[in-house]
């Protein structure tokens, strides 16, 4: 896993977070609340579906331009609106003591890129099936 | 857990030379880099010794992703606030003829009200998950100096213990909020309460005061390998006999790890804190590399270490 808990509160105003998101040149991650208790995640796909919600049509129609007009002028609407409003609730998650082999089986079958990681509850990092391949790599050259 | 706070974390560059000529040419022989600021040295002290820490602060930049990336590697769980600018570089000058090391300190970004503001709610949430707090190191511009103060209440209102380790005003302001240990940064100007530090008897009055001012204890580094503790009602004195030191840099910070890794365990005993403390410190100054001692280095190095009361 990575061992980072970059994560942002629920009442974190949507333009905070793409500038997390930005600064950290990540795009996605989990939503906390005081106590490091993961409540959410949420990455730059829940923000572009929530603020134009079709845009999936929209990519493969020839109004791009136009529509990303549209997005920029959504994304400054709700640009003080708490990320709560966009994130995923129900989260799948891991805890530190899982093996790899449960975590890749979570993010293959659900189709995601990031799984937190858990403590008692609280954030203690993410990983993901970079992270799971070079351990797999690893082991798999140790047993050479 | 044991949290480390950096607010001014430095990529150091080690240059090293053979007999530095100022003014003159000088050939570098070896290049290293390697992430620093002495909250980072506390957290790869701490982990050295096998435990969990998490490093708080502000980067920057691509020097800044370098040192999370690093830490990352080092298995120390990284929280930071990235901030607009790059973080900065200190220049290390290794000396092998004569084992001196000269260091070139940059003053760091600026850094705004909005990024303090940041840090303060990462400091919050992740308080939760620690039992000790080391906050250490100078500040970067823009940074007012009661902050370590402001820390220390956040940590104090969430039950963590918390280790003040820095200079100057913010050293004492942050005293006022009453840390739990406390010692100054005394390599700039080797003064702390207007008391010049050369004799043991300076290195008491000054422990003491730091203990009257609102910690419980009290920390004076009177030479490289002597220290004076001090409580409400007790003082220790804390040497090595060990003399063959190859690299003091770090030193202070592996016994800053050392005093925040015995605070957090459930029986504490100060006596046994003080000795773990020189220990890791000790072990931290034989190593030529600038990776931290590990916890069976630090055991070897508790014969060397003599703590008696006074």
């Amino acid at each position: 896993m990575i061992r980072d808990v970059t994560s942002a509160l629920a009442s974190c105003k949507l333009a905070d977070l793409i500038g997390i998101l930005s600064r950290h040149k990540i795009s996605g991650l989990p939503v906390v609340n005081h106590n490091q208790e993961v409540v959410g995640f949420i990455s730059l796909h829940e923000i572009i579906r929530a603020t134009l919600p079709n845009y999936l049509g929209i990519i493969n129609s020839d109004s791009v331009l136009c529509e990303f007009i549209q997005l920029s002028k959504s994304l400054k609407e709700y640009s003080k609106h708490p990320i709560e409003e966009f994130m995923i609730k129900n989260i799948i998650t891991v805890d530190e003591n899982d093996n790899e082999v449960l975590a890749a089986d979570l993010l293959i079958r659900n189709k995601i890129q990031r799984l937190p990681v858990l403590r008692n509850r609280k954030l203690v990092g993410i990983v993901t099936l970079t992270d799971i391949c070079r351990v797999l790599m690893y082991n798999n050259e140790n047993n050479d | 857990m044991i949290g480390t706070v950096t607010l001014n974390p430095a990529i150091d560059v080690i240059l090293e030379v053979n007999n530095l000529k100022v003014n003159h040419y000088n050939k570098v022989l070896n290049t290293h880099t390697t992430s620093g600021g002495k909250g980072i040295n506390v957290s790869k002290a701490v982990r050295g010794c096998g435990r969990e820490t998490i490093a708080i602060g502000f980067l920057g930049g691509g020097r800044g992703r370098m040192v999370e990336e690093e830490l990352r590697e080092m298995g120390i769980t990284t929280n930071f606030w990235h901030i607009e600018k790059k973080t900065r570089s200190n220049m290390i000058i290794s000396d092998k003829k004569t084992g001196q090391h000269t260091l070139l300190s940059e003053a760091g970004p600026e850094i705004t009200e909005y990024d303090l503001e940041m840090l303060k709610s990462i400091f919050y949430r992740v308080m939760s998950q620690c039992s000790v707090v080391t906050l250490s190191g100078s500040l970067p511009p823009g940074v007012p100096v009661n902050i370590y103060g402001d820390l220390i209440s956040i940590a104090k209102e969430r039950g963590v213990k918390t280790i003040l380790n820095t200079s100057g005003e913010q050293f004492i302001k942050g005293l006022e909020k009453k840390p739990f240990l406390a010692k100054p940064d005394l390599r700039e100007i080797n003064r702390v309460f207007g008391i010049k530090i050369v004799k043991e008897k300076d290195a008491i009055k000054a422990a003491k005061e730091v203990v009257q001012r609102g910690a419980e204890i009290g920390v004076i580094s009177l030479e490289q390998e002597k220290d004076i503790i001090a409580t409400r009602d007790k003082i220790w004195f804390a040497e090595t006999n060990y003399h063959e030191i190859v690299n003091l840099i770090g030193a202070g910070d592996a016994l800053i790890a050392g005093f925040a890794i015995v605070l957090s365990e459930e029986e504490e005993n100060l006596e046994e804190a003080i000795k773990f403390s020189m220990s890791c410190a000790l072990a931290s100054s034989l190593r030529e590399e600038e990776e931290f001692s590990s916890r069976e280095e630090v055991e070897r190095c508790l014969q060397y270490v003599y703590v008696k009361r006074l």
